[in-house]
């Protein structure tokens, strides 16, 4: 009996494949694009192969994120939200806030339980999320993946005062030919990212533990920077960017048992794994 | 190193320091009796309806609005933004109404009902009760309605009706609106009362009231004269004097001596054609509310020959009316109030202008002011302030020809205000107002 | 428009083509006028014969025509409406009664004045407060808007014709609440989508065509035996205004919603107006009073000197608990577009409101476009995820 979560992010597709146990066997992460959005299915042959496992193995199927609704072999679908939640609360037993800043979006949910209990959402301003270092390492010449190393030399504290991440980067720039060091400028772009995505956790209040997902939380010159800003210990699973898909398996696995220990009917979706088309009236 | 002294280009007028000054000398002096236990309301920009019954009453007057600029000013105000964000409050409101929810969160639910300690000068203590007002726009008397989760005190909202300009001339609308502004401040009056435990003295409201009248007066007629050229008096000293006679500030016998000792000194620049910049170039109206923080902008403008001879309609004195016949004070505060939004109707009725009762004012500004062009500062978080502003840059071209550049800022968030960018639009701004002085010209316009 | 249409297929019907019925009628030779709030009492025209239509906007609409006059942060339906009328959608109209509810239908009804050329156009104040002079001022307005319809009609408003219009629209209120009752039962026996097809009809249509429609609806629903889906959460949506179909099918994947307390809902039909000797004192009453509005100042006690929160927020919100009770809802959605103050600043009190009676809620913004739809349908989404498990 085998569980799988499909997390189809803006920016990068995630597959996590699971068994009866809770074991996971295996995942996959490829970046979303244009075309990708379509082809879940592609993403998902390559997990079940390297898990040695057919289509037709896999018991319940939860697809999540952004296009969760692309999905056409997934049985069911369950928002990015509580997904993030049940997968950080797998993890980390002890969370009660999980903060997921993603390519484009930074979210804040709070958990009880280990289910989502409340939660808040960006994803108008590009500012509190990923993109904001993107588009900052582009301008800077720089890799994204170096940006934190680099940061954490920093020797002065450098206030970047622009709210907007195409304003900021005229802002670097000035700064840059004012001779101030690369270091120092790249830390307080951490900080103006932090205290964003601080302000948005603080409308619902921040509990420890808290656990940092997504690519952001990959950079340690974040995680330094949020342990400061919000004064308290920072978890950060091995994993970041697969903790939807680890939710939406688990979530999975949790629908299809209790419903069994019913003696319910689930209804399921064909296990043809097949491109999404806009006119599948095979969804709700 | 070499210490460069700011250029002082704009010829402020001597009498308008002492308006100034008055205006912080009577903001300490209210610290110093809140301090020393008398009660204080917080209130908000009424248009002489509320404040002279406070002021006969003797009540010490908190201005949240005018403390939100302040915060913005000092740097202090994102702590109190952040905490209403946390609070729930969408971020889009009045940055004023976000600033004061905030430090009300920290002052009541952190610190027990205790001033925050690094809020500046002095910072706003609990108040006695609440006086908010329908005029300018519907955040101000809901933003003092949302303080109720932070403070058990009585809220009261003052009304201030808007007529359509077409309807204002239906017989009988007047004496309605007069009507209701009399019977609403007895009961306002009665309220107050109340509140302080003391009863008003009517004698002393009578004086309250006529003063408040005739300041306003000399006020008008000092800007009056500003439709001289060169014009005598520029903006700065327009906001600087200004709040004198809006608030009702300190003694009202001292400010009228004031504003009448500023009307002898810009008569005399008159007479003698002194201008407040040296060499008047392009005749500049302003609106709607300055950037507070970055007045020194206009001093630059100043030597580019920018003199900016009128402004900011929401903080102008009411064309001068005659109540002295009128024997209740209450009626006589009313109408004077009243007068503040209607007494353009007329002119405005006859050109035909119908949108939004502070745009039709620029439109009579830019005439006989002889305006040639408009700046216009739309501020992202103040929606009153601003809404009106397109209407009136095509109102301004399509009458006067005359030609309108924008420039964006915030009331509280400051850095949204670019004064090096601002400049670098100055000059191709005077090209055009070169070109539309040619275009008035060819359609008789005499500026 | 084809007579064979009745009930929930004909509210259909008008929703994807509002203006048709408004069209006939000019054809016939009756006067349309429009308005863009509910607020603006519409037992006015109806008594003068006139017929009242609701100046709505379209989601769908991208907003250009607005850029003349307004600026961008500003109410985006009242940028869509003026859009649309700015764009010739509302040509029929043979005038406006524009009323001054919240800011922006003040300064919008100065725009749509100046930049259209309709025969008749009048603007209605209203004060902040229900106060006794307030409510009296507003009974003098409505005088006011007497006497100009009296001079656009050549018609006198009598008492008897002002009554006998009341009555036809206090009869549409009572069939709304009778239609509501029918979402009692669990499952609904009408989904919140479905009345809001219904709602906009009735905005469409003169009152008493509006009134044979409910009629209609309410026994083709009571005989119903395939209704709504039965769904984990009942909501109860609370906005200013929510009045399309896309939205509240946000809402309906996964949720029935029992209750819109908006203005393309439930808002402009509780209660009734009463007749009094002046009738227009009790429009005023009724409309300043009646309707829940966030831009009314409401208090527990007119000039009260002593506060408190929790009294006042039952004052002001009470009226929701009975709704909550009795049709079971177990979420609100707090609805609300973007640059909206009165309801902006109401929003945390009433979530103070609901978690002191024990409701769960959450705030959900959007800007009044499509685009707003997915960010929406993922919150919505979650939240009765989070429901559900209770």
């Amino acid at each position: 009996m085998y569980f799988a979560g499909v997390d189809i992010g803006s920016t990068m597709t995630k597959v996590v494949l699971m068994d009866r146990a809770g074991n996971l066997l295996s995942f996959i992460k490829g970046p979303t694009g244009a075309e990708h959005r379509r082809l879940a299915n592609e993403v998902m042959r390559e997990a079940l192969e390297k898990a040695s496992l057919q289509i037709d193995d896999i018991s319940y199927i939860v697809a999540t994120g952004y296009g969760r609704l692309n999905v056409p072999f997934a049985d069911c679908q369950i928002t990015e939200l509580s997904c993030h939640a049940r997968g950080v609360s797998s993890l980390f037993p002890n969370a009660r806030t999980a903060i997921d800043i993603g390519g484009q979006d930074a979210k804040s949910m709070k958990i009880d339980n280990g289910r989502l209990v409340n939660f808040v959402m960006n994803d108008k301003c590009a500012a509190g999320t990923g993109r904001f270092l993107e588009v900052t390492a582009t301008t800077l010449a720089i890799k994204l993946g170096e940006m934190g190393a680099i940061s954490l030399k920093a020797t002065k504290k450098i206030q970047i005062s622009n709210l907007c991440t195409i304003f900021a980067q005229q802002e670097v720039v000035a700064l840059l030919s004012r001779g101030e060091k690369l270091e120092n400028i790249l830390a307080g772009l951490h900080d103006a990212l932090t205290s964003r995505v601080a302000a948005l956790a603080r409308r619902l209040g921040i509990e420890p533990d808290l656990v940092l997902t997504g690519g952001v939380a990959k950079n340690i010159g974040m995680v330094e920077a949020m342990k400061q800003n919000l004064g308290c210990e920072i978890f950060v699973p091995e994993e970041p960017l697969l903790t939807g898909a680890l939710g939406a398996a688990i979530l999975a696995k949790e629908t299809y048992v209790k419903a069994a220990a019913a003696g319910e009917a689930l209804p399921t979706k064909s296990r043809r794994l097949e491109k999404a088309t806009f006119f599948s009236q095979e969804y709700r | 190193m070499v210490v460069q002294k700011e250029k002082k280009t704009i010829n402020r007028l001597k009498s308008m320091y002492p308006l100034r000054a008055k205006v912080n000398e009577t903001y300490l002096k209210s610290i110093e009796a809140i301090q020393a236990g008398k009660p204080a309301v917080w209130a908000m920009l009424n248009f002489y309806y509320g404040d002279p019954i406070l002021k006969a009453m003797d009540i010490e007057v908190v201005y949240p609005e005018n403390y939100g600029a302040i915060a913005a000013a000092m740097g202090v105000a994102r702590q109190y933004l952040d905490r209403a964000d946390a609070e729930g409050f969408p971020t889009h409101l009045c940055g004023y109404s976000l600033t004061t929810l905030g430090y009300a969160s920290r002052m009541m639910k952190e610190l027990k009902g205790q001033i925050p300690p690094e809020a500046p000068l002095g910072g706003m203590p609990k108040p006695l009760f609440l006086m908010s007002s329908a005029a300018i726009c519907d955040a101000r008397y809901k933003w003092f309605q949302a303080l109720g989760r932070y403070m058990d005190v009585p809220v009261w909202p003052l009304e201030a009706p808007i007529p359509g300009i077409k309807e204002f001339f239906i017989e009988g609308y007047y004496d309605k609106m007069v009507k209701l502004g009399v019977k609403h401040l007895r009961d306002f009056v009665t309220f107050v009362e109340k509140m302080v435990g003391k009863k008003m003295d009517w004698d002393k409201l009578d004086k309250t009231a006529n003063l408040m009248i005739e300041v306003n007066r000399v006020w008008h007629q000092v800007n009056e004269l500003r439709k001289a050229r060169p014009c005598p008096m520029h903006s700065r000293d327009f906001w600087s004097a200004m709040p004198a006679a809006l608030f009702l500030a300190g003694d009202l016998e001292d400010s009228l001596r004031l504003y009448q000792d500023m009307y002898r000194e810009v008569k005399d620049r008159v007479d003698n054609h002194v201008g407040a910049i040296p060499d008047e170039e392009y005749r500049l109206l302003f609106a709607e509310l300055p950037p507070w923080h970055s007045l020194a902008f206009f001093d630059k403008l100043a030597e580019r020959g920018w003199d900016f001879v009128i402004e900011s309609v929401g903080y102008h004195p009411p064309i001068p009316v005659v109540l002295s016949q009128i024997s209740d004070p209450l009626e006589r505060i009313t109408k004077f109030s009243l007068q503040f939004l209607v007494g353009y109707y007329e002119d405005a009725r006859k050109q035909n202008v119908l949108g939004g009762t502070t745009a039709y004012p620029y439109l009579k500004y830019a005439n006989e002011w002889k305006c040639d062009g408009a700046l216009l500062h739309p501020l992202i978080s103040c929606r009153s302030a601003s809404t009106h502003l397109p209407y009136v840059s095509d109102m301004l071209m399509e009458k006067l020809k005359v030609p309108s550049l924008s420039i964006e800022g915030d009331i509280v968030d400051l850095r949204l205000f670019n004064p090096e960018e601002a400049l670098a639009k100055a000059e191709p701004f005077e090209e055009t107002m070169d070109y539309y002085r040619k275009m008035r010209k060819q359609e008789r316009f005499d500026w | 428009m084809s007579g064979k249409n009745k009930g929930l297929s004909k509210a259909r019907e008008i929703y994807l083509n509002r203006s048709q019925r408004a069209r006939e009628l000019k054809a016939a030779g009756k006067k349309i006028i429009g308005y863009p709030c509910v607020y603006v009492p519409l037992e006015m025209l109806t008594a003068l014969d006139l017929v009242p239509y609701q100046t709505c906007g379209d989601m769908k609409e991208p907003v250009t025509e607005a850029d003349r006059a307004l600026p961008h942060a500003f109410c985006p339906i009242m940028r869509n409406c003026l859009h649309c009328a700015l764009k010739g959608k509302n040509d029929f109209l043979e005038g406006m009664v524009t009323i001054h509810s919240c800011d922006p239908q003040e300064k919008t009804a100065r725009v749509w004045e100046s930049y259209t050329k309709y025969p008749y156009f009048h603007f209605i104040d209203m004060p902040i407060t229900v106060r006794p002079e307030a409510v009296e001022y507003f009974k003098g307005q409505l005088d006011d808007f007497r006497k100009t319809l009296e001079v656009f009609t050549g018609k006198k408003l009598s008492k008897d014709r002002l009554e006998v219009a009341t009555k036809s629209h206090n009869r549409q209120r009572a069939l709304v609440t009778e239609l509501y009752e029918l979402t009692k039962s669990s499952p609904p026996l009408i989904s919140g989508t479905e009345i809001v097809q219904v709602v906009k009809a009735l905005t469409s249509l003169p009152v008493a065509e509006g009134n044979d429609l409910l009629i209609e609806t309410i026994s083709e629903v009571k005989k119903r035996t395939a209704g709504p889906e039965k769904k984990s959460a009942r909501l109860l949506i609370w906005s200013s205004t929510l009045d399309d179909t896309d939205i509240m099918q946000v809402f309906e994947a996964k949720a029935n919603v029992v209750m819109n307390e908006s203005c393309g809902g439930v808002r402009a039909y509780r209660g009734e107006v009463k007749l009094t000797a002046d009738p227009l004192e009790g429009l005023a009453d009724y409309y300043l009073n009646e309707i829940t509005c966030a831009r009314t100042f409401r208090q527990a006690t007119l000039g009260e000197t002593r506060k408190d929160y929790a009294r006042d927020l039952q004052s002001r919100f009470g009226y929701l608990r009975g709704a909550i009770r009795d049709w079971r809802i177990n979420g609100v959605i707090m609805l609300l577009v973007r640059y909206c103050d009165p309801f902006a600043f109401e929003m945390p009190s009433l979530k103070d409101y609901l978690n002191s009676i024990g409701i769960p809620s959450i705030y959900i913004e959007y800007d009044y476009t499509v685009g707003a739809l997915a960010p929406m349908r993922t919150r919505v989404e979650a939240f009765i995820e989070t429901i559900s498990q209770q």
